[in-house]
């Protein structure tokens, strides 16, 4: 009873500690989460990008929230909003943002464009058009992207001399991927010492790696219009799965099983793996870390060049006051900057969604001396967007628990995609339900 | 007993538990040499358990001012105990009921309240934090503890103890002049210690290492958890692990676990063997 008493005096006091503090420097406070999906120095800087931003506006205090992965932003946020404690800004993947769309949850960014004096129509224009497609919801803008990426292969380029290979013909083909990595792979009896190709095959990387090479082989993967829509099981997508499983079981080049992204990173570094497949936000920790010299170059292709894009972008909540959302476009603004976009660019490796932070001259130093930085700008002529439905995490790793099937040789490829197509058909089923009998209107 | 073994049998014997124990420490082994590796993220011999010459201190230093360590641990600390106690209390209440008290309907609550042990916390994400946010104790240290109060594990485990115990003790202290919460509180507990430190290592541990729920609970950076202030800078998605620092972290993050369990391993264990009741 006591300790009971005791407890509730605490924090009754605490409240009231808080809340005079609260009303005696009479700032906004706006919660942002931000996911930190590449190395911890990235915490870092983002706890100084918001520092800055919070010394230059003395009537505003962005909180600065860490929120683990991407997946797990996810389920904080949507777990925030659904207990009523919505963020002001969030930093979120930037295929999770139509179903925030499909809930409601989020502003569109159109409107908070028009009361504070821009314009949507042309708002975007200044943005890489591969971007567009994961901002935008039924015409209207959504989300503001800051950090993107697309896949990258990264070569060994003393493997790649050693094999005969000539490091500025990367190759380009999968034909030629295949037949590379067989020359790169190293192997004492039954055991292979260096793999020729490696890729994480954890969740979220897989199904975008996944996408990257169906996309590669002429597939869409998704409907890009309509969030209940997926083409797992198509010839597209069944031969990129094919590929892989050969990658792993014929050609004996990849690792067999599940490898994760940490893992992958050490094994190029370690010189174990010739060539990884990994995103451009990983290529300032690949600069740093590399022992050897090592280069970049495009997702091979089977019958065309495309790829996915990834990363992340600003989303604004609504059921936060005015104040605060006053707050928030003004931190948002200052965020998705030309200047602040191309920092944290030079910083991270991933490449800035504005055309023009390319024309600042900090900008063209930084890419006379790292000409490698603009691989992933040259292959965004040839992204689309990332998939992007309902329910998204579980409809990615529907495709993703097949593929890992296969990788790890529990599989065949028919089989993957066909159980993948239905498992996802049925997560997608709410959705499309919704949809497809209209008669109750 | 009466058997000597022979010198080389307790050769043998020792050679293999410290195979064994080696075997075992590997990993925690690892991480301390990893941790004072230096300029480790592309290191080559990263896998190895050869420490390198001289070892480097730039791991831990980077690793410390990268979190607030210290309000991390007062935090994190405060969530361990202020779980703990509230458990300890609610759980010997609960199970004493269970056991010993006779009411309508009291083996139906009992196997109601065991179901929550098959639900899988994760599910009860959203409703939780809509409780804690009603509760005024969202991005709280108490929105961490809450749920934890009321443990169906520690229940029944004090049940189960309260079962074993024989009546005659009650019965005296009865006889005595005890009242129900006075047998409980001098007679029951004190003979149920083992059972009360067996639950509170389970929990210091889950607690100190818990990280989706205060993930979930807290916004503030003055009120992160060890675990969410090591995440905050050792996590990653896309594919770059400095494991030096990793390593670095980590050690910060559970040495006082360690030193708490080296400290009172002696305790433990005689705290076990001295309990008049197996």
């Amino acid at each position: 009873m006591t300790a009971l008493s005791r407890i509730t005096l605490t924090a009754v006091g605490v409240a009231t500690l808080l809340s005079a503090s609260v009303a005696a420097t009479a700032k906004t406070s706006i919660d942002f989460y931000f996911p930190v999906p590449v190395q911890g120095a990235l915490a870092r800087e983002m706890t100084r990008i918001v520092k800055e931003f919070n010394d230059a506006s003395p009537d505003i205090e962005v909180v600065p929230a860490y929120t683990g992965s991407y997946d797990e932003t996810r389920l904080k946020t949507q777990a925030a909003v659904e207990a009523g404690k919505p963020p002001a800004v969030t930093l979120m993947s930037a295929n999770f943002v139509q179903e925030f769309v499909i809930s409601g949850e989020i502003e569109a960014i159109d409107d908070l464009l028009t009361e504070n004096g821009g314009d949507p129509k042309t708002f975007l224009d200044d943005f890489w058009p591969a971007l567009r497609g994961n901002a935008t919801a039924s015409g209207k803008i959504y989300a503001i992207p800051f950090q993107n990426s697309t896949p990258l292969v990264y070569i060994n380029v003393d493997h790649f001399k050693e094999a005969g290979l000539d490091p500025a013909k990367p190759p380009a083909t999968w034909t030629e991927l295949a037949d590379a990595a067989k020359k790169l792979t190293k192997r004492d009896g039954d055991k292979i010492t260096r793999y020729g190709f490696e890729m994480p095959g954890s969740y979220d990387y897989l199904g975008w790696l996944t996408q990257a090479f169906t996309m590669s082989n002429g597939g869409q993967f998704f409907n890009v219009s309509a969030p209940g829509e997926v083409y797992y099981d198509q010839p597209s997508t069944r031969g990129a799965v094919q590929f892989l499983h050969d990658l792993v079981f014929t050609h004996k080049v990849m690792p067999e099983g599940v490898i994760d992204p940490n893992q992958t990173s050490s094994d190029f570094f370690a010189g174990k793996a010739s060539m990884v497949l990994l995103s451009t936000g990983s290529l300032s920790f690949i600069r740093n870390g590399a022992k050897s010299p090592y280069t970049v170059a495009f997702v091979p292709r089977n019958v065309r060049n495309a790829v996915p894009i990834g990363g992340a972008s600003l989303i604004v909540f609504k059921g936060i006051t005015p104040e605060q959302r006053k707050a928030a476009w003004k931190f948002v603004t200052y965020m998705t900057s030309a200047e602040t976009l191309g920092s944290w660019s030079r910083f991270t490796g991933y490449f800035a969604p504005r055309k023009s932070s390319y024309d600042l001259p900090e900008m063209k130093a930084f890419v006379a001396e790292h000409p490698d930085a603009l691989i992933a700008v040259k292959q965004l002529e040839f992204a689309q967007p990332w998939l992007s439905t309902y329910n998204v995490v579980a409809v990615r790793k529907a495709i993703e628990d097949q593929v890992q099937a296969v990788i790890s040789g529990k599989k065949q490829a028919d089989e993957a995609v066909r159980d993948a197509q239905k498992n996802a058909d049925e997560i997608l089923r709410p959705y499309n339900e919704k949809i497809a009998h209209v008669s109750g209107l | 007993m009466s058997v000597r073994a022979s010198p080389t049998a307790i050769v043998a014997g020792a050679g293999a538990i410290g195979a064994i124990a080696l075997l075992w420490s590997a990993p925690f082994l690892w991480m301390v040499v990893a941790s004072l590796r230096p300029d480790s993220a592309g290191s080559l011999d990263i896998a190895s358990l050869m420490p390198s010459w001289p070892p480097s201190w730039a791991n831990f230093r980077l690793a410390w001012e990268s979190a607030d360590f210290l309000l991390n641990y007062w935090n994190t600390l405060m969530v361990v105990a202020g779980t703990l106690t509230v458990q300890l209390v609610t759980m010997s209440l609960a199970g004493y009921a269970f056991a010993r008290l006779r009411f309508r309907g009291r083996d139906l609550i009992f196997y109601l309240f065991l179901l929550q042990l098959m639900i899988v916390p994760p599910v009860l994400i959203v409703p939780n934090l809509k409780t804690v946010t009603r509760l005024g104790i969202y991005d709280t240290l108490w929105g961490v503890m809450a749920p934890y109060w009321a443990s169906a594990f520690g229940t029944f485990l004090m049940r189960q103890t309260f079962l074993g115990i024989p009546r005659d003790f009650e019965d005296a202290a009865e006889i005595d002049g005890c009242t129900l919460l006075q047998t409980l509180r001098y007679v029951l507990l004190p003979l149920a210690k083992p059972a009360l430190i067996a639950f509170g290592i389970v929990s210091v541990v889950a607690h100190w290492n818990e990280f989706l729920w205060p993930l979930m609970v807290i916004d503030s950076p003055s009120h992160r958890t060890l675990t969410l202030g090591l995440a905050s800078f050792v996590s990653s998605g896309e594919g770059d692990a400095e494991w030096g620092l990793i390593a670095a972290g980590t050690l910060i993050v559970s040495l006082p676990l360690f030193a708490g369990f080296i400290a009172f391993q002696r305790q433990f264990i005689n705290s076990f063997v001295m309990s008049g009741i197996k």
